[in-house]
């Protein structure tokens, strides 16, 4: 479980990200945050592996506060936790293997890493994981050969690979058309379901969050100002979490289901 | 419509313009005249006019014995000069890496000024001084050469890879450092192969450069070809002297010729 305890954030030049955040996340949950840009929903996802630390309050994972940890504790908790960026971030002039290994460099000892010489189960936990998100066949060929929507896949079974307890996702889709950010979505959800992974994924599209979300956040200047379960959300609640009228951008749509 | 209008613009005052340029002027004309009346430019005389003198280095080396007779002994100099060449080139490239990370601002902040100091400082002299410098500590010979061109190399390639570790996709390294990576690691995985291509690409292009550094450094004994130049010219036996540029041109042309090629297939 997941608990943030009167948690803010401000940035060094003096924005605020984070204001007085409390939320509990439970284990298991597909959690989609919701918001403008520039809102914190960034912010807050990435405050949970802490690539930007919160300067107040408490964050509280499986009763630890994390915010006091010191590099090596972090680095063990960052282990339980994959992360998926809009831009995929993969090492795009190797292979994809190579990049869904990269997934257990945390657990895998420097020096035995740097040599290349991942356990056996390793990579077959790696194949696995390809095999999982659909594109097992390509794992020879180097990442920058493949789509927009194959490499998220990619990254999505590098997360995979670290055998996560959660799994963040900071705007998976926002860089993938309607079809393949669907495609995406259902990995996202069908891995939350099978493995029990809880799961936080950023959006901005009304429909999509609706669609997959079990619980939805809605953030605007750095506070949570909408924490329900998706069913209970209409289009009215977006309008209070935006703070105006929904718009055709705010709606993807091309689902071809 | 009105053509009598009236415009009401002022043109820009143009004082201060001609001004500077007037005095921009008169400062450079001052350079010039004092460069020319202080620098002694009289013709002192010579045996040999520039006609027969290139006769001598291009055409008459074809027809001389001697030459003849010593060509397997120039092209030995020739690939000792290469040698020290790929020697110096090679400690260079591999030593300008930590000194490249160093000076890299993503990769160590505020120390990269350090780094880039010690480029700095390593790119202020020309190898030739370095290799005067290493004669003198080690001796006469190839050694103190590639000590030369190797240290040397640095600074350039230094210089060339902490521009290509500055322009890295910094992302992945967010992304393996999310995932547990320790720094060591991230760095490892996500920065070598985004610059091993560029890496190598200016080690090669620094080859080129190098071999033909190498030439010149026999001239302060310091190995390779430049030492039978200085001393043929110094006999005034410009056949010889032809030979020896004529094998450097030859080879400098083919090393530029595959450098470009290979170069063009890693990036």
């Amino acid at each position: 479980m997941i608990e943030f305890k009167n948690v803010s954030l401000t940035y060094p030049n003096g924005h605020q990200g984070l204001k007085n955040v409390n939320l509990k996340l439970n284990d298991g949950e597909f959690i989609v945050v919701v918001g403008l840009s520039g809102a914190g929903k960034s912010t807050l996802i990435r405050s949970i592996n802490q690539l930007v630390k919160p300067t107040e309050g408490e964050l509280i994972i499986d009763g630890e506060n994390t915010l006091n940890f010191k590099e090596k504790q972090l680095r063990q908790l960052r282990t339980k936790i994959g992360m998926i960026f809009q831009n995929y971030n993969l090492v795009k002039r190797t292979s994809v293997l190579k990049n869904v290994l990269s997934g257990r460099l945390g657990h895998t000892g420097t020096i035995r890493s740097l040599l290349g010489l991942y356990p056996q189960e390793d990579v077959k936990l790696a194949l696995e994981s390809l095999d999982r998100v659909g594109i097992v066949e390509k794992a020879y060929i180097r990442a920058d050969q493949l789509s927009g929507g194959q490499q998220q896949r990619v990254s999505i079974a590098r997360a995979l690979t670290q055998k996560p307890k959660v799994i963040l996702a900071d705007e998976p889709v926002a860089s993938l058309d309607p079809p393949t950010s669907h495609i995406v979505m259902k990995d996202l959800k069908k891995i939350n379901r099978e493995d029990n992974i809880t799961t936080l994924v950023n959006l901005h599209f009304i429909d999509m969050a609706m669609e997959y979300a079990d619980r939805i956040i809605g953030m605007r200047a750095g506070e949570v100002v909408f924490d329900g379960p998706a069913s209970s959300v209409t289009e009215k609640t977006f309008e209070e979490i935006y703070g105006r009228k929904i718009k055709e951008d705010d709606v993807l749509g091309g689902d071809e289901k | 419509m009105n053509l009598d209008k009236q415009y009401n613009i002022q043109r820009p005052d143009r004082t201060k313009y001609w001004m500077k340029f007037g005095f921009i002027t008169f400062i450079l004309a001052t350079l010039y005249t004092i460069a020319f009346t202080t620098t002694d430019l009289s013709y002192s005389g010579s045996s040999l006019s520039a006609f027969d003198m290139f006769k001598r280095l291009f055409f008459d080396t074809f027809f001389d014995p001697v030459v003849h007779e010593r060509i397997p002994q120039y092209i030995g100099y020739m690939f000792e000069t290469l040698a020290i060449a790929f020697a110096g080139t090679m400690i260079g490239a591999i030593l300008a890496i930590p000194i490249g990370f160093l000076a890299a601002k993503n990769m160590s902040g505020h120390f990269s000024s350090i780094g880039k100091g010690i480029l700095n400082g390593i790119r202020a002299f020309p190898e030739i001084l370095f290799a005067v410098i290493f004669v003198a500590s080690v001796g006469m010979g190839p050694y103190a050469g590639v000590l030369a061109i190797g240290i040397n190399s640095i600074g350039m390639l230094g210089k060339l890879y902490s521009e290509v570790i500055e322009s890295i996709d910094m992302t992945v390294v967010e992304a393996l450092k999310a995932s547990g990576a320790s720094r060591l690691q991230a760095m490892w995985f996500g920065v070598i192969p985004q610059v091993i291509p560029e890496f190598s690409s200016y080690a090669i292009y620094r080859f080129e450069i190098d071999v033909r550094a190498s030439t010149v450094l026999g001239i302060v004994g310091a190995g390779g070809i430049g030492a039978p130049i200085i001393l043929a010219s110094n006999q005034r036996a410009w056949e010889q002297v032809g030979m020896m540029l004529i094998i450097i041109i030859v080879v400098v042309t083919i090393i530029d010729y595959l450098s470009a090629y290979i170069r063009k297939k890693i990036v």
